[in-house]
């Protein structure tokens, strides 16, 4: 096959050389020596040559795709081919405008999607099937037929069920929305063959766990271009720069709309040197400001009374002895106010046990400030309840406790309660803390209190991962066909904090973690497989994620979950980290050779991935990889002659020789083209929708299914969530059906938490100094393009801590030197970049590089380690209950500290940077 | 002089640094032989040692009418182009992934760098193309006149069937926007992506541009943006107007927010980013060019409307880009005032 390289070389430059290689330098004649017979400046008589650009702008054809690396873009992009080769990309900039105001969505794209073709013909390529021959990681593969992989596959797949329970076979895959068939593709063999299905989004930390707390929803977000409607914005712990390439121009053109922008950071970041004010926070206090400026808009009455009577927990009674809501005799899902006009106490409509199905006042006026003694009882309103909390939470406080100016943060807190429509962007660099859920119940709680949330250019928008697919109903029916109840799910982060060596040593009021976990899945609020406590996992299947790479506890899960599992398959297109360390690679289609589905939260369109080619080398797309599996399954089942399994959990006969048949619901779903179909005819967002016709151009979603949204798609306004609670005054989906402040469950009045409140981060080891901090940066998506040469030649070539000046020349350390960071947990060895920006004491490395790539030792995710916080663990309480990627406890992981020296490389080291003498060029 | 001349307009309060003009160019123009150290289009920090290394303090350019020495950049300066050994790494048992040698210097090396001042952190990005200059010094100072000024658009090119690689060019563009292709011989440099604008499209790096900060259009065209922008509101400078040649991408200045207590208070009463470094970029008239953007600002955010920040938010590419059919450009009338 012809390379990039050669094509180009065609294309005409190469042409004019006369030797290659070697150096064609001529000596320099001195300047005054020539004496033209015209001027260069004016006209130019030799200009034919200027066919030779005109060339390298030709194609043969150019064809519409995408990139499913869960950056959150869902970009359209146009990939041009010549001579049977991808050679570039363009964008596609043809999102149809949603009004006249608004900025368009062109073109949508970032660095990354500019240069995949990188991955298409790179060394990283998966190329054919290959069967580990070393040790796991070590590299060292055969070749091997898909009938051999499968065959292998299939039948430990089949020995494990029958042998240890189908609840041992595993399998990872992550962010539907980023392309749903080939997400379906091993979910719907999971699904008929009883595997256990893990989420990721709770794992990642990136599911903000105050949303399924406060409104009862996974994550809702506004689409991006609404930000152009707000006149002040708050990036809260989001560097849209770097994070949401192509959608942070809405924010800096609202600006110019109009709008104030606020950046708050412990570093200055991308994002910050673009903002109005910048406020370089302390980490880990953002809710000691938040509960500030919550404070300062009570006392100085700047909330919005009237919406947070009808659209809050605010008025609602608690019993002050208890601290459990005031509910009628023997319900528990029904709540009480006092209607300040009367003076009555009534129940209030609306809640998931009430009779009305509206939360409109209908007349009556919820008293906010009620105190009383009710029936012998001492009561009083979760907003009273809320003043006293917050009372602590004063100027001075907060500016001691966030090291930031008292002018800077009591003008934050007055232009918060003023300006209107407010939003607040959130995103990992909060989210990630132990206490991310009351970081978010506290920076909700502001927008709420000042009536921002369900209006446009308003609320609390949370963009860390592509988690939300808009055609859901479609696409859960694909994935899981005979529905969830149906499914074994699992929570990852518990799974992988049981299933390896990671250990949290902390206390939660005096008892280790290990307590509530056992406390939570007898309780039945957390499923944990495998069901039979004494039995490891044995199978893992991941596609479509890198889970070794990206896990917390990396040194954990290397020593004990990777060596208990006994069979570890990876189906990439590129042979990234968890490819590496498996025992089966599949190799699979890239995403410019097969056909699938995209969007995302940030906008309001669907568009496709196309085979740009036909699948390239021996690769398949991921719905024909499990296609195949899944027949291989139902040969291997008749050829050994397996009875069906019965499988007790769900009472379901499994008889695998016809799994195939299931899987490919007897033939109709046979073409992943018919899949893709399928999620769009099944879901209202995008009815009368055919894949074949999306190849013309993004196209904007027709409507809101009721079950998954909680506003409509209305034709020229931007997108927004909670206009059917502001509206048409449809309940939330919480227990008092309000935006909820007030959980009352025992376990968060047992640790304090009924009510948003800052906590000081998970105190670690005093030894280690230094916050560990890993965020997205905009060099990669996760661990995608980490390794992509164009890419890591506009950086430094090699992974790099962040350091503030000043703590580098405590330690000794020069910019690029090479460094050792280490705590009880793990260390890797990297190089350093000296960072005026960062914040002092702490260290800053960029997300998701890969084990494989420049480190000396060890990687970024060494220092980690797995840690739960238990009231994440809760459920039987309203609309906290166990749910997929919607309510599980997060992995966590901004509280760590390490520590850091100079490191010196060692003779091995050295030979291991000199290619193992095998330098090439 | 030309009869139109193409500009660019920059918008750097809307710059993101993510580097996909750079990308863009180089996929579409310099992934060929000997190009691979090349980037037509950068991004850099700034303050920072820029690409290549410390192009700003070579010299060039044109001293009272004079070409003023000027020295090559090194390839260290330009930075290295390392590969990877991915093949052993992955499918040979080696131990390590790592580039091919010690990396020292990328185009991008001091990235999100930028200075300390009272302890506080500033900076911001710098995109970069050539300039297409009205009085180019590369070309003044080309042996082999192959360096010429298209007449119908303005646009600098230097001919790749008649340049020798004499270099000279190099040294006297005080952008440091020529590189040497050693492979061919030959000098190379952004061609303002000519074959996509003759037939009507705009420039990749601007087209590609996520932050949508680019504005093309004829500098000389009274209804282009870039016009507007460069001649009507005054808010655009050009780079380094003592280098004498006149260059024709023009920059809206950055300005960083207060520093830390300073909410509320003008940038330019107590600027994060120093005054001093911005003249040292685009001249004395940036201060002025700033207070205008600050009160047009105050403007919008106290409600009322900016025109010039609405034509800045560039809501579509119409606004943003006016390519000339072939035939306009014989016949746009240019524009008086200036
Ligand atoms: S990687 Fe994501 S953000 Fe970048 S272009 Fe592709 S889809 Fe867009
Ligand atoms: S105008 Fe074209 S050639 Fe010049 S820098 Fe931009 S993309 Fe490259
Ligand atoms: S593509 Fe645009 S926003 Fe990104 S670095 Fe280049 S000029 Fe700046």
């Amino acid at each position: 096959m012809k390379s990039r390289r050669d094509l180009l070389k065609l294309a005409g430059l190469a042409a004019l050389a006369q030797t290659i290689p070697g150096c064609k330098k001529k000596e320099m004649p001195a300047l005054e020596s020539f004496t033209g017979e015209f001027d260069p400046l004016r006209s130019y008589p030799y200009r034919s040559w200027e066919d030779l650009y005109r060339k390298q702008w030709t194609w043969d054809k150019v064809v519409r795709s995408t990139h499913s690396a869960n950056c959150t873009g869902s970009c359209s992009w146009k990939v041009y081919v010549r001579d049977g080769v991808m050679v570039r990309e363009e964008q596609a900039a043809d999102y149809p405008r949603i009004n006249e105001d608004l900025p368009d969505y062109n073109p949508r794209g970032c660095q990354k999607g500019a240069c995949f073709v990188e991955y298409v013909y790179g060394p990283q390529r998966l190329k054919s099937p290959l069967i580990r021959t070393g040790a796991r990681g070590e590299g060292k593969w055969r070749k091997a037929s898909w009938d051999e992989a499968l065959t292998l596959i299939a039948n430990k797949l089949l020995d494990n069920i029958y042998e240890y329970g189908p609840d041992t076979n595993t399998f990872f895959s992550v962010i539907p929305a980023m392309s749903p068939v080939s997400f379906c593709a091993g979910s719907r063999l999971a699904h008929y063959i009883g595997g256990v299905f893990c989420s990721f989004y709770d794992w990642y930390c990136d599911l903000p766990p105050g949303e399924p707390l406060t409104w009862g929803v996974q994550t809702e977000s506004c689409e991006c271009a609404d930000w152009f409607n707000s006149k002040y914005i708050v990036l809260w712990g989001s560097n849209i720069s770097q994070t949401r390439i192509p959608d942070a121009h809405f924010a800096y053109e609202a600006r110019y709309n109009g709008a104030k922008l606020v950046a708050i950071s412990p570093d200055f970041n991308s994002s910050c040197m673009h903002a109005d004010l910048y406020l370089p926070i302390q980490p880990g206090t953002d809710a000691a400001l938040a509960l500030f400026a919550a404070n300062y808009i009570i006392e100085n009455k700047l909330y919005d009374e009237p919406y947070v009577q009808e659209q809050t927990d605010l008025p609602l009674l608690v019993e002050r002895r208890t601290g459990r809501f005031l509910r009628p005799p023997g319900a528990d899902d029904r709540f009480l106010w006092r209607d300040a006009k009367t003076g009555r106490v009534l129940e209030a409509p609306g809640t998931m046990g009430s009779k009305v199905q509206s939360i409109g006042l209908g007349g009556v006026q919820p008293d906010l400030h009620a105190r009383f003694t009710h029936e012998g009882k001492e009561v009083v309103t979760v907003f009273e309840l809320l003043r006293e909390r917050l009372a602590k939470y004063t100027l001075e406080y907060a500016a001691s406790v966030t090291g930031l100016p008292a002018n800077d943060i009591r003008q934050f807190a007055h232009e918060m309660g003023t300006r209107k429509p407010a939003m607040i962007i959130h995103g990992a660099g909060l989210n990630h803390w132990f206490h991310n859920d009351l970081i978010n119940r506290a920076l909700i709680l502001l927008v709420a209190l000042t009536g921002n949330v369900g209006k446009n250019g308003g609320g609390f928008n949370h963009y860390v991962g592509q988690e939300r697919i808009w055609p859901e109903h479609g696409f859960k029916t694909l994935a899981f066909p005979e529905g969830p109840k149906k499914q074994r799910f699992q929570n990852m982060t518990l799974w992988s904090y049981v299933h390896s060596s990671n250990q949290d040593r902390h206390l939660y009021n005096g008892k280790p973690i290990e307590h509530y976990i056992e406390a939570s899945v007898k309780n039945g609020w957390m499923p944990l497989y495998p069901k039979k406590r004494d039995q490891k996992p044995r199978a893992l299947i991941v596609w479509r994620a890198n889970y070794l790479n990206q896990a917390k506890g990396n040194e954990h899960i290397l020593e004990s979950l990777w060596k208990d599992l006994d069979l570890i398959v990876d189906v990439n297109y590129r042979m990234d980290t968890t490819a590496l360390h498996s025992d089966v690679v599949l190799p699979a289609s890239s995403y410019y050779e097969k056909t699938d589905l995209n969007s995302t939260d940030c906008h309001s369109y669907i568009h496709p991935f196309s085979k740009v080619l036909d699948p390239l080398y021996d690769s398949k797309p991921d719905w024909d990889v499990f296609g195949a599996l899944a027949k291989k399954i139902s040969e291997v089942a008749a050829k050994r002659g397996l009875k069906p399994y019965l499988d007790a959990q769900f009472n379901w006969e499994r008889d695998f020789t016809k799994t195939h048949d299931l899987w490919c619901a007897h033939g109709k779903l046979a073409r992943d083209e018919e899949a893709a179909n399928f999620i769009l005819e099944h879901s209202p967002e995008t009815k009368g929708m055919q894949y074949s016709q999306l190849a013309s151009g993004p196209k904007r979603f027709v409507a809101t299914d009721w079950e998954a949204w909680n506003s409509d798609i209305e034709q020229g306004v931007a997108y927004t969530p909670f206009k059917h609670q502001l509206v048409k005054k449809r309940p939330w989906r919480t227990l008092t059906g309000r935006q909820q402040f007030y959980i009352d469950h025992p376990w968060y009045l047992d640790f304090d938490e009924q009510l948003p409140a800052y906590k000081v981060p998970l105190e670690e080891d005093a030894k280690y100094p230094f916050f560990w901090n890993t965020p997205h940066g905009r060099w990669s998506i996760h661990s995608t393009w980490r390794d992509a040469r164009y890419q890591l030649r506009l950086q430094r070539g090699v992974p790099i801590v962040y350091m503030h000046p000043d703590d580098a020349k405590e330690k000794g350390i020069e910019d690029n030197d090479w460094v050792k960071v280490f705590n009880n947990q793990g260390a890797f060895v990297s190089k350093v970049q000296i960072l005026p920006g960062e914040k002092r004491k702490r260290l800053t490395m960029y997300h998701g590089w890969e084990r494989y790539l420049g480190f000396l030792q060890g990687s970024w995710q060494s220092p980690t380690y797995i840690k739960i916080k238990p009231t994440q663990l809760v459920g039987g309480y309203g609309h906290v209950n166990f749910k997929l990627n919607y309510w599980g406890p997060t992995g966590n992981n901004r509280d760590l500290r390490v520590d850091v020296m100079k490191y010196t490389p060692t003779e091995a080291d050295l030979r291991a940077m000199r290619w193992n003498g095998e330098r090439k060029a | 002089m030309s009869r139109h001349q193409y500009s660019m307009v920059l918008d750097l309060n809307k710059c993101l640094g993510c580097q996909t003009c750079t990308m863009a160019c180089k996929k579409m123009w310099t992934d060929g032989d000997g190009m691979d150290y090349m980037y037509w289009n950068n991004v850099e920090t700034r303050p920072g040692q820029g690409y290549p290394r410390k192009w700003d303090e070579m010299g060039g350019g044109f001293d009272r009418g004079q070409l003023r020495p000027s020295e090559i950049p090194t390839k260290e300066d330009y930075g290295q182009t390392f590969e990877y050994n991915y093949e052993a790494r992955m499918y040979g048992g080696a131990a390590s992934a790592q580039p091919h040698q010690e990396v020292r210097n990328t185009p991008n090396w001091d990235e999100d760098v930028g200075a300390l001042m009272l302890g506080e952190n500033y900076y911001f990005y710098l995109p970069r193309i050539c300039n297409h200059c009205t009085n180019p010094a590369c070309l003044a100072a080309c042996p082999r006149s192959a360096i010429y000024k298209r007449e119908e658009d303005g646009i600098v090119l230097i001919d790749q069937e008649r340049c020798e690689g004499y270099r000279h060019c190099i040294q006297a563009c005080p952008y440091k926007k020529i590189y040497f292709n050693e492979l061919l011989g030959k000098s190379q440099k952004c061609i303002f992506c000519y074959p996509r604008l003759e037939k009507g499209d705009v420039n990749a790096c601007a087209k590609q541009c996520p932050g949508r900060i680019r504005f093309v259009g004829l500098l000389d065209d009274p209804h282009s943006t870039v016009h507007k922008l460069v001649k009507v509101h005054k808010v655009a400078l050009g780079l380094f107007p003592e280098k004498g040649t006149d260059p024709n991408v023009f920059y809206v200045p950055p300005f960083n927010p207060p520093r830390t207590g300073n909410y509320g208070k003008s940038i330019l009463e107590d600027p994060r980013l120093p005054l001093d470094y911005l003249i040292y970029l685009f001249g004395e008239e940036v201060v002025e060019v700033i207070r205008r953007l600050e009160a047009e600002l105050k403007v919008a955010q106290s409600g009322g409307r900016s025109e010039v920040l609405q034509l800045l938010i560039g809501r579509d590419a119409g606004v943003r880009y006016q390519i000339a059919q072939r035939e306009d450009l014989v016949q746009i009338q240019p524009a008086r005032h200036a």
